[in-house]
């Protein structure tokens, strides 16, 4: 054991196995903080979502649950609660005002948490274990406000009056009715009955809650399931996300594309490593072969060895990983823990060990084939002079490489089919840079021949050329794809948040105040546009009606269930894109609809779409689809009738607006516009934009480690050729060759292939870019040549300085002994 | 007792070359006794080292059998042939054959690493490097000695294990002639002190001239 080591510590020496240590440590970094960072950010989405159903699983209904649900759950362990919702007026005097009534039991919520306060002006404070007592109801702010009131006021809801207790700030399940005109008023489910309000006719909804356990979520939801009657169904955390979520969406998919590019860039510095390391190694085995080593002691010196660095590797690149994860957290976890609430989920342990799985397989898989290799060299060469690498089958060599890559894909991306598919792109990508290179190489040597390049003949012949045009166009179409789609997504996502970005939403702006309201924007210097709102129900398509059960996506049946907002204007809005149809343009009939929502509900262009609005119909033909980004902060629709067309149906007015450091304005506003309501989105903005700063801070990390990664790839492929060359240089030196040729020679080979390569990558990543913008993260294609130009700039560049570098001691030495060694 | 250490009959070789095979040694019988010191010559081609790869049993031949201390060859695989050579075969080659990535004194300790443990292997090393005239460059890598002095290193590796056999592939093929000559004075003084079986593989024939024994292959047979 001590001499294994011995031998491993002896293998130091060699640069190939330090290179090998480096690629190594740079893939297990790369994936370990990715990881931590992505498992820390999924698993606060996952708490936030959880969070906006009030539980992990609810189980929702228009008419009253049965108990032996509840029954059974609570037999599984679970906790449970329940929720009964409906709009109801409420009174007070000769007030009257809608509400949405929302009675709940005391276990509610099981996720998220209530925040009420003492007066709509007070400080909020967090409501922990408690409903409102019997007697006793809590309201939104609007309804004090609506009905004129204190707190301590007595309302009557049906048969009951209720003391009105506090006011209500938050309620985990809201978010999904942010919009929603009638204030919430929250009681206790024991004081329902006594209302008499829940009737057969009531637009009730009843929610059952239920938590605990993954596991035993599960297991309830397969056995709910099955016998769930039509009006029933479960809620899980399938939600329609929001802003936030979009783009935490979108950043962990961009964090995954980087470091899996990173991983295959240190996966090719592994195979051409550890290939040299054991050509490297091949005189050494046979000397020792013929001294009397056996295979066993050849293949356990040698495994031992690559598995130790292996294990070095895995434990330094863990370590880097959390320290590295843990910084780009920095900021993040306290703003995680914002957005969730108080349970931050703790980081997994699992990014470690995929670390550690990841240099395991990339060793296993890369190293293997010649690790056998070298075990089989037979003793007999060492006397045959011109060393000859024993034959090996191409199955094994291909069948190993291909089963590595596609372990640290799925590792990667943890889906087969994706892994399946990365693992074809990548086979044709480095086809496609093989024949282009092969193809640029000859015109090069073609083009040579006529303005006098004597030595560029032999690069069009030689594979060796190829292979060193292969490895630095990926190594460089890497960082390339990464610095264009990251410069891309970071200015674009600005772009669609400006510094100006709207931080609240006025709604419930009566059509008579618009105008009144616009001179108050004016007179306070705020930009706004009023949009018309209307709220109405789907009833029919093509004249058929429609209804929640015709559909089997829960998403459906929720958008059929709620009211749409529906608009009507004038100017395409400016973050909405036109995809199939004309915009109206002084038409004053047709519909123009959002992309997923005629996905979700199946219409489409020339559709005819009937809503029912407060009991009037309107009725329509889609005459364009749009494609909406959610996460704009501006007010976006489902639906857009012309202009003109909706003016009688009952309406209120929209509007966001930017107010920054005017904060105070919104109680002017609200003095002066009563019924005005006034969302602040201040916060979810910041969140937003805090996200887009922190993941580009985590993208310039991972850029970091796949820069390293290229430079290791482009070191390791000219070691892997460094001896061939240096027979070849002696070769020319013996032929009479000075220093300045040799040195002319060097240059202009490696600037020559450097700036193939490059411009191959530029090429490779300015397409590949444009395809990922548009179907991973959403975002337009364009035109945009910088690649190509900063591909083959930095290619000649880097790879003719490398390559000097790499080969410039071999210069200074005597052929003699460059032959002789 | 049998004195003989090396012996064979018949031995063929042949390769498959370009669709045909190729003869390279042609029925080649000799037998090589303890102790004793023997040169195997002939022109480039003529299948010396065929037959040194043969009689180390670092091959097997197409037909005709090899005995080396007394154990027929035939039917051993690699592994088992290897450790028939272990601990009791040097070897010195013409392009000496040290690891770059290790020093002198490293070099030298290999063979008796393959061997068992327990032995004092950094003292026996260091006396292998003492006989040779390098006490002073233990700890100098390959790159740092001269060809002679590389090819010390490789005669203190090939002797350190005090070796029945050793073989030599051209032992002076990549010396000048005043550093071959101090380097095959120094090769046969050690192989007089320990008694070692000398067999030779080279083309110079003053050097051939110094063994007891001395086989002319032409055409892949002994003349």
């Amino acid at each position: 054991m001590s001499l294994l080591f011995r031998h491993w510590q002896q293998r130091w020496r060699m640069p190939e196995l330090r290179l090998l240590l480096l690629a190594l440590i740079v893939s297990v970094t790369v994936v370990t903080s990715v990881g931590f960072f992505s498992s820390r950010v999924e698993n606060a989405m996952q708490a936030q979502a959880r969070q906006l159903l009030g539980g992990d699983l609810v189980l929702t209904s228009a008419r009253p649950l049965d108990k032996a649900y509840v029954q059974r759950a609570q037999a599984l362990g679970l906790e449970t609660a329940e929720t009964v919702s409906f709009p109801s007026m409420a009174s007070i005097s000769d007030k009257l005002q809608l509400t949405q009534l929302k009675a709940v039991s005391s276990a509610y919520p099981l996720r998220g948490d209530l925040k009420t306060a003492a007066a709509p002006d007070a400080v909020e404070v967090l409501s922990t274990g408690q409903i409102p007592a019997r007697g006793e109801i809590w309201a939104e702010a609007r309804l004090f406000a609506e009905l004129e009131v204190q707190a301590g006021a007595r309302v009557t809801l049906g048969r009951s009056t209720f003391k009105l207790t506090r006011v209500l700030t938050q309620e985990p399940d809201r978010s999904s009715n942010l919009f929603q005109l009638a204030p919430v008023v929250l009681m206790n489910v024991d004081d329902l009955p006594a209302t008499e309000l829940l009737s057969p006719a009531s637009r009730a909804r009843f929610n059952q809650l239920f938590a605990g356990q993954v596991k035993l979520i599960k297991q309830l939801q397969q056995e709910l399931e099955p016998q769930l009657k039509s009006t029933e169904r479960v809620r899980t955390l399938d939600e329609d996300l929001s802003s936030v979520q979009q783009t935490l969406q979108r950043s962990g998919r961009f964090l995954g594309l980087a470091a899996l590019l990173s991983v295959v860039l240190a996966g090719a510095a592994v195979v051409l490593t550890s290939a040299s390391l054991m050509r490297r190694e091949l005189p050494a085995v046979a000397v020792l072969k013929a001294m009397g080593m056996s295979r066993r002691q050849v293949l356990l010196d040698h495994a031992f060895s690559l598995l130790l660095t292996a294990l070095l590797a895995a434990a330094i690149g863990v370590v880097l990983g959390l320290v590295l994860g843990l910084v780009l957290q920095l900021g993040l976890a306290e703003w995680l823990s914002r957005f969730v609430g108080k349970d931050l989920p703790a980081p997994s342990m699992m990014p470690a060990l995929n670390g550690l799985l990841t240099a395991v397989v990339l060793l296993l898989g890369f190293a293997l084939p010649p690790l056998l290799r070298l075990v089989n060299t037979s003793p007999m060469q060492i006397l045959q002079g011109a060393l000859q690498r024993p034959q090996q089958s191409l199955w094994l060599v291909v069948g190993c490489v291909v089963l590595a890559v596609f372990g640290l894909l799925w590792l990667q991306a943890r889906d087969v089919k994706l892994a399946g598919l990365l693992l074809v792109g990548l086979v044709v990508g480095i086809g496609l840079f093989w024949v282009l290179a092969g193809a640029a190489l000859r015109l090069a040597q073609h083009l040579g021949k006529r303005v006098g390049g004597g030595w560029l003949p032999a690069l069009g012949r030689s594979q060796r050329a190829v292979l060193l045009v292969v490895v630095f166009a990926t190594g460089l179409f890497a960082l390339l794809l990464l610095t264009t789609v990251r410069t891309d997504l970071l200015d674009r996502w600005q772009e669609t948040l400006p510094a100006d970005a709207p931080d609240h939403f006025l709604i419930n702006i009566q059509p008579a105040e618009a105008a009144p309201l616009q001179g108050f924007f004016s007179e306070h210097g705020v930009k706004a546009t009023l949009y018309p709102m209307i709220r109405g129900r789907l009833v029919a398509i093509n004249d058929k009606p429609v209804k929640p059960e015709d559909y089997e996506e829960q998403r459906a049946q929720r958008l059929l269930e709620r009211e749409f907002n529906l608009s009507s204007f004038t100017t395409f809005p400016a973050s909405n894109a036109l995809l199939e149809g004309q915009w109206f343009d002084g038409k004053q009939s047709g519909l123009s609809i959002e992309q997923g929502i005629g996905e979700t509900l199946q219409f489409g262009m020339g559709d005819k779409l009937t809503f029912d609005i407060a009991g009037q119909r309107l009725s329509d033909t889609v005459t364009s689809v749009r494609e909406v980004r959610w996460d704009s902060m501006q007010p976006n629709f489902f639906v857009i009738a012309a202009p003109g067309s909706v003016t009688t149906m009952p309406q209120t007015l929209i509007t966001s607006i930017h107010l920054g450091d005017k904060k105070p304005l919104v109680t002017a506003l609200i003095r002066q516009f009563p019924s005005v309501t006034a969302i602040d989105v201040g916060a979810i903005v910041n969140e937003v934009r805090s996200l887009v700063e922190q993941v580009s801070l985590a993208v310039q990390g991972i850029f970091v480690f796949t820069l390293i990664a290229g430079v290791v790839v482009l070191i390791a492929a000219l070691q892997s050729q460094k001896a061939e060359r240096r027979r070849e240089l002696a070769i020319l030196k013996s032929l009479g060759a000075g220093q300045a040729l040799l040195q002319r020679r060097i240059w202009g080979e490696f600037l020559l292939l450097g700036a193939l390569a490059g411009a191959l990558a530029g090429l490779l990543a300015l397409t590949a870019g444009n395809v990922l913008a548009y179907y991973l993260f959403d975002l337009d294609m364009h035109l945009n040549l910088l690649p190509l130009l900063m591909g083959t700039l930095l290619g000649s560049m880097l790879v003719g300085v490398a390559g000097y570098w790499n080969l410039r001691g071999l210069l200074q030495v005597l052929p003699l002994s460059l032959l002789k060694a | 007792m049998n004195k003989t250490v090396i012996q064979t009959t018949h031995l063929v070789k042949t390769i498959p070359q370009a669709g045909r095979e190729l003869q390279i040694l042609r029925g080649v019988s000799l037998a090589i006794d303890i102790g004793e010191s023997v040169a195997i010559t002939g022109l480039s081609g003529s299948g010396k080292s065929t037959l040194l790869g043969l009689l180390a049993g670092l091959d097997l031949p197409t037909s005709g059998t090899v005995t080396l201390f007394g154990q027929n060859l035939e039917g051993l695989d690699e592994d088992q042939r290897a450790a028939l050579r272990l601990g009791r075969v040097g070897f010195v080659f013409q392009s000496f054959h040290l690891l770059e990535n290790l020093t002198a004194l490293e070099n030298v300790m290999l063979p008796l690493e393959l061997g068992a443990s327990g032995t004092d292997r950094t003292r026996l090393a260091t006396e292998a490097l003492q006989q040779v005239g390098l006490a002073e460059r233990l700890s100098h890598y390959p790159n740092q000695l001269s060809g002679g002095e590389q090819q010390r290193v490789a005669l203190a590796r090939a002797f350190v294990t005090r070796p029945q056999v050793l073989f030599a592939d051209e032992p002076t093929g990549n010396l000048d002639r005043e550093t071959g000559k101090e380097i095959s004075d120094l090769l046969f003084t050690l192989q007089a002190q320990l008694q070692t079986t000398l067999v030779l593989v080279t083309h110079d024939e003053t050097l051939a001239a110094r063994c007891q024994q001395h086989y002319r292959l032409v055409e892949g047979a002994l003349v």
